[in-house]
């Protein structure tokens, strides 16, 4: 039988749907992976709960101290977003990095949460945000920080009669720093490792910061925060030293798997490379913006 | 199956398709356009690329029911009174290609990236082209005739 195309317009719709199908309907955001997932035979849905005519999960606003964000929002809506470089320009620049033009133009970041891929960009930059998504079903609605998302490689904790509505982005102090490298073969390559790194300088003493936040994507089966590197840097001075082995300890923490891209020992390597770098690179954009040069 | 209602060209088609069909399939084997061409349909190649209200898009992995109510334009939209337009004819003055199967989808990213930004760096027209993959490796001819559209160059044939 062919399968059913089910277009919504309310989130109440899409969770009835949610409800009466269950496991046996799929929602579609921007499509650019699950379109591919159909195709090459890997799913096999009844029906697609198509969520483009539901407005609300197409609104970016401010809401107080928070950046919200539709879970339709597309990739590059996030990439050219003014309230997005504002408040957070690290999701700005993990968007830009995202596949590419046709695949940004579509591709939504409920889309890429859920789809939960390993080496996704935006992942790491939203939690190094401390974003919390809302996940919604008829029962009601849950707050889940992200730190608390990912299951496992393609997994999330979103159950199959609920929905990711929004992410939420608390507001960042105005001295905050922070940066998202990629490390990938080819530029539309999902990330062999991507690190964010955002930092709050601590203001009176030169190199020291009252908040890091380190993220890795791609070399874990979720995306995570490097819990240990961020403890054992933050309050001290930072000296290159001690940002080597944030890098070491951030390794430490990984859990790489060897595939066609890179392997486990390489990843590992890398994650040095790019936690030093992201690091050095927020400390001096701190720095150039604390000297009134940014 | 469905009836969609779908604007292409600046013209109005009906076609019957299935209800997830992509716009790939329903604008090829539906409505006989074969200007966006099958290739990778994993969205990474770009043969298929078309605009969707004026950004550049894969159809290989959008649903054609999504489009009804927008404009779709493929490579058969941009020749004007049957005669190739100002860019197709600088694409064959700098050789911008050899086999041809990417050229459609090239010619499209471009148009979509001039039409946002009618002077590009070299950057930006190559972020322009990021999901289009050329396999003879004619990138640098591609990126010349972009650069001579921008310039203004003019090409007759």
């Amino acid at each position: 039988m062919d399968r059913k195309l089910i277009r919504p317009g309310s989130i109440e719709d899409v969770l009835s749907e949610r409800e009466k199908y269950g496991k046996d309907a799929l929602p579609i955001a921007g499509g650019q992976s699950l379109l591919v997932l159909l195709r090459n035979k890997l799913i096999d849905p009844i029906a697609l709960i198509d969520l483009e005519n539901v407005r609300e999960l197409h609104r970016l606003e401010t809401e107080a101290d928070t950046l919200s964000i539709g879970a339709m929002t597309t990739i590059h809506a996030l990439s050219s977003s003014p309230d997005v470089r504002r408040a957070a320009p690290v999701l700005g620049q993990a968007a830009s990095k995202v596949g590419s033009t046709a695949i940004r133009n579509l591709g939504t970041i409920g889309g890429n949460l859920c789809h939960n891929e390993l080496g996704a960009d935006l992942p790491p930059a939203l939690l190094a945000l401390n974003g919390v998504a809302e996940v919604r079903s008829k029962k009601g609605a849950r707050k889940v920080p992200l730190g608390q998302f990912f299951r496992g490689y393609f997994e999330t904790v979103v159950g199959p009669e609920e929905l990711l509505c929004r992410v939420d982005l608390p507001k960042l102090p105005a001295n905050a720093s922070g940066i998202y490298l990629k490390h990938a073969i080819s530029s539309e390559d999902l990330a062999i490792v991507g690190v964010a790194v955002i930092l709050v300088p601590d203001g009176k003493k030169p190199r020291s910061v009252r908040d890091i936040r380190i993220a890795l994507g791609g070399v874990a089966p979720v995306p995570f925060r490097a819990a240990k590197a961020e403890s054992a840097i933050g309050g001290a001075a930072l000296s290159a030293e001690a940002i080597r082995e944030a890098g070491e300890i951030a390794a430490s923490e990984a859990e790489p798997m060897t595939d066609p891209h890179g392997s486990a020992e390489y990843r590992r390597k890398m994650i040095k490379v790019l936690v030093r770098r992201a690091i050095t690179t927020a400390i001096e954009q701190a720095e150039r913006s604390s000297n009134g040069q940014a | 199956m469905a009836k969609l209602k779908l604007r292409v060209n600046g013209e109005d088609a009906e076609v019957e398709a299935k209800e997830t069909a992509l716009l790939l399939d329903v604008l090829r084997e539906g409505l006989q356009m074969t200007g966006a061409k099958r290739g990778c349909e994993t969205s990474h190649c770009g043969a298929c690329t078309v605009l969707l209200n004026g950004a550049a898009v894969h159809s290989c992995v959008v649903l054609a029911a999504r489009c009804e109510g927008k404009e779709i334009t493929t490579v058969e939209g941009l020749s004007q009174g049957g005669a190739l337009n100002r860019l197709q004819r600088l694409f064959l003055k700098h050789g911008a290609l050899q086999c041809g199967y990417c050229t459609p989808g090239m010619l499209m990213a471009a148009t979509a990236l001039l039409r946002r930004n009618p002077h590009p760096a070299l950057e930006e027209i190559k972020t322009g082209l990021d999901g289009n993959l050329c396999r003879c490796t004619g990138y640098t001819a591609i990126f010349d005739a972009i650069r001579a559209y921008a310039a203004g160059e003019l090409e007759k044939i």
